[in-house]
Formats: structure tokens, C-alpha cells, sequence
């Protein structure tokens, strides 16, 4: 059986179960890549230079962690999922840049993506992928509609019932506790919302485990896929008009929504040295202090980033919530 | 006599501050922490039970600042508090109608923005320490000058130069440039208060709405120079709290006070005798998973007391049995 990689990083948390139901439906066998480690990043570091950002870095050390365990690695090259809107530079030339760096990894299954180019082209580059794996057009066929009902079903249950793709993922795969752990939220003090990229909020080695600290101190936390993409796509539109970047929903969308409504707090993550999201998350922030209803704060994870800068701000913030909420209910009283 | 202590363990100076019942100061002290938070902790309760009266009865104990954890496990704290949380509490203490609070301290700086009593948004610089008190030190210990000297020569400066202040080594070769080409030292001392005060602003003030009135506390503080360059750029006037420096542990002395009322539990203290404890620390290279943490440990008599510096709760588990 032919093995196919996928590394863990970047938009494996948007599109993992398409991309599996996708390549399982032709036969293949899916390898994914360890959780990130310090030394997964590090080697990912070493074949870049600095001013590399930080996603790539770590995309690049799943690669590496990859390297004999597969028969190819799917890298793809996402230009454009919606008319008119574009990805990151660094997202469209991944395949070639991962080529060119890292010669010894077994050959990248890429495909281009660019709604721009009509639904015939999307057609034909799927078809391409399928090729590696099959002559036949009508399997490709049918695993793509299988693929694509997957990834349907993957959101839907996010956004329904307030899960995170690693919880999502995991109940897939069939390894996750049935239910997403809800003792914790009978004693919820706060409702935080954590907005950015998938690929940043779910990487606990990126993060420093964000989440789970803000759980561990007694907060719901709420994340840009437990909102519908109507949602989404509603607040863009109130805040800034239309969208110009691909996944400007999660930083832009999320961030509008939650400083609305159903938050107590929102935190913004985005990684050093990423363009889009320097410009993103400064949008929120002038329209939180626009609004001046729900506290705001952001943090930049770094590839060296000391805990103790990321614990500090968090205490801060959260009590920050916690004593104006107290202050709030004295006055009522 | 009832009574709450704060300690405030930060990168330069360890700050102590003892309150009575009724929240007033009774004493402090302000020792430099000369990177050993242990020994400056014992030190200071060593000194601080001198001060105090004899009746005097320690009835809780809070620590802050970035060696929080490490001295709340060695005085036995009932409260670690961040230093952000600390401070506005303190000033808010002083007082009650402050909307802006500005802490320049060793190693990094804040802002506070306060709006009806309540901390609305803040800041901390995020990776230099151009806009702190090293920046200071740094430069007078270059120019030859004292810390105590620099504040007085600073302020007769009628002609300051404008020096780059957005980063420490820019800094640097442009005071040598202006010193090569005979500018006064005292017009340079204020031309790095001022550039001090710039960077700031573009960094930690970034986007804050600040209003006043603007109270301006830490250890930088002290320097009359900044206050100035301070009250310059933002047109206003910049009070300065009598125990500026200080603010933090009264800060978490305030906290404790208020935890310690609204719980059943005596408190965790564990008495001015720590001092004579011989703590021990290490660290080791934590070889469960390939993210090698550098796990470093506090314990006593051969019995770890805590950990630190893990990415998991593996150690930390193991502390607390």
C-alpha cells in the first residue's frame, strides 16, 4: 500500500479529514506527523534562513520528522478558495520551497488550487493528484465527493457543537473520549475567546499550551471554528467590507465576532514575522478599542519565546476580566 | 498587631512592603536582587522583621514580579500574583481616579490603562529593553556617570540631543557620534531621557488611550530627568507616588489582605525563620521527550520542594507529592 504523508502543521487543521477520507478512498495509506517537539522545530529552523516565519519553520520540521516514514508527502498549493481572495506568498510556493530545501524528502504530491481559475481547472488538478493513485477518473471522482462531504462534516461538527479540530480529528480517527471534556465549564469563571490561526492556536508546542492553561484556570474558551461560516463571514463584512486574504476569517471574522458578543475577553495570536497577520490582528485591535466593551490583548509566539512572558500577560489579562466582572456585579448590586 | 506581607522579587531590585490591618505601610525595604532572588529574599525578611515592631503579626504573605513563583515557595505564599495586576492595585490604592499607570522597572516596562477603577488594557514591552532601567544604567556606567549623578546633570541640560532610541546598540553609537563632536554630557543625559521616553510610547504605549491623571512608578521613577521628558511628551502632569518604587509589593500585600478576608485559612507563612534555611537549587535536562526542557529545582534537605520549566505537567506534578 502506498503511504502517504501529511504533515501536521499549517492547514492540515482545516483540511485533515478531506485530505484523508481523499487519499484512503484511493487506496493509499495516510502517515501523519508526530505532535511538534523542540527538535522537530529546530531542524525545521536549521534549513531556512531567520527571517523565515515561524508557521514555515515548523511546517518544514513535520517534514523532517516525515522523511522515511512515507512514499510521497502531500504538500499543496493553496492560491485562492474564494474569488478574488489570496493566500500568503509563503502558502502558495510551499511545494517548491519544501523541495528546494529539504532534497532528501520523498517526492511532494502538490496540487494548485486557485478557484480563480474556474471549476474545469480545479477538476483537472484534482484528477492530476488522483493520478499517482489510480487511471481510473471515476474513483477520483467519487473519493473527491467523499472527500468533500468529509470536510463538511468536519466544520459542521466544530461549529455545532463547540469543538476544536484536534477534538474533531481525534473523534475521527476514534482515539478521543466520546464527548469534549465539559466538567470544567460548570465552573467556568470567564468565557475567553482565542482567535488566529488554526496552525497557532492548536500547536500546544507553539502556543505553550494556551489552551489548556486558560482551562486549567477556569475559563470556556471559544475558538474561530465553533462559529458558522455565515457567522463569520457577516462580521468581515459589518468590520472591514470583504475579505482580501484567505483565512482572514479565523483572525479578522472571529475577532469582529467575539468582541461583539458571547466573550468575555478575546486573545489574539499570531506568529513574528508573519505580514498578513501583523495587518489582520491590528484591525481587531482598532475596533476593540473602538468598542471598548470587551478587553482585548495580543500575543506574537516566537521561536524562542519565554514562557514566562506568555504566563505573565495571560495572568494579567485574565484577572484583569475576572475583577472587572466583580466590579461589575458589586455596582449592580 | 495584624499585618500583610508583599514581596516583589524583580530582575534587578527585591522590594518588600509590610501593611497593617487597616492597609497602611508600616515599613519596606529595597534591596538589589544582584541575580540571586534566594538569598535576597531571605536577606530582606532578615532585615524587614528588624524594622518591625515587636507585636506585629504576620497574617499573610504575597509574592510578585518575575521570581514570583521561586520566592512564593520560600516564604511559604498565600498569593502569587503577577506584577501587572499588583501594581494597579497598588496605585488604584493611592489613587482611586488614576487612568493611566506607567512602570518602568529593571528589565521591562509597563502600561496600565484604567478606566473607573477598573484595569481596562495593558502593555508590556515585548522583546528589548531599550525603553527600561538597564538602558539606563547601561549608558550612564558608559558616560562614567552614577545613577544618583545622572538625574541632576540630566535636568541642566538647556540644549538636548536627539539621540535614536529604538534600540540600545543604535543607542550607543549615536551618544559616542554626539560625544565625539563635543556635546555636553549633560545634553546627552537628557537626550537619553528623552529617547528613553520615545521608545516607550512606539513600543509599550503603543495604540493606548492615555489620559490622565498619568501615575508614573518603578524604580526609573527616582530619575527626575525622565519624569520630566515624561510630562513633556504627554503634556501632562506625571505623579509620582511617594513609595513609587515599592508599588508592586504593596500591590500584592493589598491582594493578600483581601484573599486572606474572604478565606477560612490561616495563612501559609512560613515564618521570618526561612532566612536561616540553606535552599538548594539545580536543574537537569528533562529526557522524556524530544522537546529537552530544562526543568530547574528548588528543594531542601534533599526533598524537592518544586519545579519549574517544564512544557508539561510532568514535573510539576511530581513537586506537589
Amino acid at each position: 500500500m502506498i503511504r502517504i504523508g501529511i504533515p501536521r502543521a499549517l492547514l492540515y487543521y482545516q483540511y485533515y479529514p478531506m485530505w484523508k477520507t481523499f487519499f484512503e478512498e484511493l487506496g493509499a495509506e495516510v502517515v501523519v506527523s508526530p505532535p511538534t517537539t523542540q527538535v522537530m522545530l529546530a531542524s525545521g529552523s536549521s534549513r531556512v534562513v531567520a527571517d523565515t516565519c515561524l508557521p514555515v519553520k515548523v511546517f518544514l520540521g513535520h517534514i523532517l520528522a516525515l522523511v522515511g516514514k512515507c512514499d510521497y508527502i502531500f504538500v499543496p498549493a493553496i492560491r485562492s478558495v474564494e474569488s478574488k481572495v489570496y493566500n500568503c506568498s509563503k502558502f502558495l510556493g510551499l511545494p517548491d520551497l519544501t523541495r528546494a530545501v529539504i532534497p532528501e524528502s520523498p517526492p511532494i504530491l502538490d496540487i494548485d488550487i486557485d478557484i480563480n481559475k474556474g471549476k474545469r481547472n480545479l477538476y483537472q488538478a484534482i484528477y492530476q493528484l488522483g493520478r499517482h493513485l489510480t487511471w481510473y477518473p471515476l474513483r477520483v471522482r467519487r473519493a473527491s465527493q467523499a472527500a468533500w462531504q468529509a470536510h463538511l462534516n468536519y466544520h459542521q461538527l466544530m461549529s455545532s457543537r463547540n469543538l476544536t479540530p484536534p477534538q474533531v480529528i481525534e473523534r475521527i480517527s476514534g482515539t478521543a473520549e466520546a464527548e469534549a471534556n465539559s466538567s470544567y465549564l460548570i465552573s467556568a469563571q470567564a468565557t475567553i475567546a482565542v482567535i488566529g490561526h488554526p496552525y497557532l492556536l492548536y500547536d500546544e508546542h507553539v502556543n505553550h499550551r494556551l489552551i489548556h492553561r486558560l482551562e486549567q484556570a477556569h475559563n470556556r474558551v471559544l475558538t474561530p471554528e465553533m462559529l458558522s461560516t455565515e457567522e463569520l463571514q457577516s462580521a468581515i463584512a459589518r468590520l472591514v467590507g470583504r475579505a482580501y486574504w484567505t483565512y482572514e476569517e479565523e483572525v479578522v471574522g472571529a475577532g469582529a465576532h467575539y468582541l461583539q458578543s458571547g466573550a468575555d475577553g478575546v486573545i489574539g495570536i499570531i506568529a513574528f514575522g508573519c505580514g498578513p497577520d501583523s495587518v489582520m490582528m491590528d484591525v481587531v485591535r482598532q475596533q476593540a478599542s473602538r468598542l471598548k466593551a470587551t478587553p482585548f490583548m495580543s500575543l506574537t509566539l516566537e521561536e524562542h519565546t519565554a514562557e514566562a512572558g506568555i504566563v505573565t500577560r495571560l495572568e494579567a489579562f485574565l484577572d484583569m476580566i475576572h475583577r472587572r466582572k466583580r466590579s461589575q456585579v458589586k455596582t449592580c448590586v | 498587631m495584624e499585618a500583610y506581607l508583599g514581596i516583589d522579587v524583580g530582575s534587578v531590585t527585591t522590594k518588600l512592603a509590610v501593611l497593617d490591618e487597616y492597609d497602611k505601610l508600616i515599613t519596606n525595604l529595597y534591596l538589589l536582587t544582584e541575580g540571586k532572588p534566594i538569598e535576597m529574599v531571605q536577606q530582606g525578611l532578615t532585615q524587614i522583621k528588624q524594622q518591625l515592631p515587636e507585636d506585629v503579626n504576620i497574617c499573610g504573605v504575597a509574592t510578585t514580579g518575575s521570581a514570583r513563583y521561586l520566592a512564593g515557595v520560600i516564604v511559604g505564599a498565600d498569593l502569587v500574583k503577577n506584577e501587572i495586576t499588583s501594581h494597579a492595585v497598588a496605585t488604584l490604592q493611592y489613587l482611586p481616579e488614576v487612568q493611566t499607570i506607567i512602570e518602568i522597572g529593571g528589565q521591562d516596562s509597563k502600561i496600565i490603562i484604567v478606566r473607573d477603577g477598573v484595569v481596562t488594557d495593558f502593555g508590556m514591552n515585548t522583546v528589548c529593553a531599550a525603553g527600561t532601567g538597564s538602558f539606563l544604567d547601561h549608558q550612564a556606567l558608559r558616560l562614567n556617570v552614577s545613577i544618583e549623578e545622572f538625574s541632576r546633570r540630566a535636568l541642566a541640560s538647556d540644549t538636548p540631543v536627539r539621540i535614536a532610541g529604538r534600540c540600545t546598540v543604535f543607542a550607543e553609537s549615536d551618544m559616542i557620534h554626539k560625544q565625539q563632536m563635543g556635546h555636553r554630557t549633560e545634553d546627552i543625559l537628557y537626550g537619553l531621557c528623552q529617547a528613553l521616553v520615545r521608545n516607550y510610547f512606539n513600543n509599550v504605549g503603543l495604540g493606548k488611550d492615555i489620559k490622565p491623571p498619568v501615575v508614573f512608578q518603578g524604580g526609573v521613577a527616582f530619575n527626575q530627568a525622565i519624569v520630566k521628558a515624561l510630562q513633556e511628551e504627554l503634556n501632562a502632569e506625571v505623579i509620582v507616588p511617594p513609595h513609587h518604587e515599592i508599588m508592586g509589593a504593596i500591590g500584592a500585600a493589598l491582594l493578600v489582605h483581601e484573599e486572606i478576608l474572604n478565606s477560612d485559612n490561616g495563612s501559609k507563612f512560613k515564618g521570618f525563620g526561612v532566612s536561616e534555611i540553606k535552599y538548594y537549587t539545580s536543574s537537569f535536562e528533562c529526557e522524556a521527550c524530544p522537546n529537552l526542557c530544562e526543568i530547574a529545582q528548588l528543594s531542601l534537605n534533599g526533598r524537592v520542594l518544586a519545579r519549574w520549566g517544564g512544557r508539561c505537567d510532568r514535573w510539576e506534578r511530581g513537586s506537589s507529592s
